[in-house]
């Protein structure tokens, strides 16, 4: 079992992260129109064969839309699926579109920290296992 | 019950409406900033075209934007939004409604052109329900809450067009017309249904890469 399976999730931690952008964030998830007009400018969505999971909209809201939803109490498991979502479907590219105008990269970005606040990221002998790159 | 309905709770609706609308600018003034750096403007001096070029040019600028990889969306988008708000505030029994309340109204759409113009709302809501139900990548990020939204955009117009053309009892029609118009002003405010206003904070007050506008503000 490796060092990020132990260390408890410090749900305290990780919903004073939120609380602190929750004006930016909220916003953004909530006018989300769940229209998947951002797909096509996703690269990695255009390589996948556009596997909806690649989606710019998919990937902020089944990583920080959970958050916010479960109000940060999520446990190790959770945090650990989402760091596919936004390490691995997702390189911060920043190309990404919306027609309303959310940011999606800083919502993938401020998940990255959350995760990255409990040990949960994505290490070199990881990457090489799950053929991440 | 019905006076209620026809009058203080359309009133309510819009104080609501209105409320919930200017709370959210002061929110997203304060959440913003000016900014302190912007790209410098780019100099690039334009040729004479000849009509050609320019038709050109034109295409070629929809390279990589939403008219060219989802044309129909896009047209389908841009129809029901502009209807949807434009639709009620120019129809003749709004504003005839308007002039007796409160004395003063829009110009109106002849009848006739509303009751089509109604029709295309109601198709663009049927096409967006259909993407919802068949398109994979659309149905990964769908929830109930979605088709809710969609319902409270499009019932006013449902049932206004059965009103106008006195489908099924006209009461009890007008009356949930009324109740769905009501839905629809309380939620726009508090519920995604708020990204068709702030569309316009967002693409023309934000400094991005997509910016309409020269935004000069940052998040």
């Amino acid at each position: 079992m490796s060092h990020q399976e132990l260390k408890p999730v410090d749900t305290k931690q990780i919903q004073g992260m939120l609380s602190r952008k929750k004006g930016k964030m909220k916003r953004f998830l909530s006018y989300c129109a769940h229209c998947s007009l951002c797909a096509e400018s996703c690269f990695l969505y255009m390589e996948h064969h556009k596997d909806p999971q690649y989606m710019p909209s998919y990937k902020a809201i089944n990583s920080l839309g959970k958050l916010y939803r479960k109000n940060g109490k999520v446990d190790r498991k959770l945090l650990t699926e989402m760091k596919g979502i936004v390490w691995r479907n997702c390189v911060l590219c920043g190309r990404c579109y919306c027609p309303i105008g959310i940011h999606i990269p800083s919502m993938i970005a401020f998940a990255r920290s959350i995760l990255r606040s409990q040990d949960v990221y994505p290490q070199l002998d990881e990457v090489s296992s799950e053929s991440w790159l | 019950m019905l006076a209620f309905i026809r009058g203080q709770l359309i009133s309510i609706a819009f104080v609501v409406f209105v409320l919930g609308l200017i709370f959210h600018f002061i929110q997203f003034f304060r959440l913003t900033r000016k900014k302190e750096w912007a790209y410098p403007p780019l100099e690039i001096k334009s040729q004479k075209k000849t009509p050609g070029q320019w038709v050109t040019s034109c295409l070629a600028s929809l390279n990589g934007t939403l008219w060219k990889t989802y044309p129909v969306v896009t047209v389908m988008t841009s129809v029901f939004h502009v209807f949807l708000i434009g639709v009620p505030l120019f129809l003749l029994g709004h504003n005839m409604l308007l002039s007796q309340s409160w004395g003063l109204s829009f110009w109106s759409l002849r009848e006739s052109v509303t009751d089509v113009l109604t029709v295309v709302v109601i198709v663009c809501a049927a096409f967006f329900l259909g993407r919802r139900l068949f398109l994979a990548r659309v149905r990964a990020i769908t929830t109930a809450y979605d088709y809710l939204v969609l319902l409270i955009a499009v019932a006013p117009f449902l049932t206004g067009y059965f009103a106008y053309h006195q489908w099924f009892d006209y009461r009890t029609v007008m009356t949930i017309h009324i109740l769905s118009g009501v839905v629809m002003l309380i939620t726009i405010p508090f519920t995604k249904l708020g990204h068709m206003l702030f569309f316009f904070l967002y693409r023309f007050l934000i400094g991005t890469e997509y910016s309409f506008a020269r935004g000069a503000r940052a998040w």
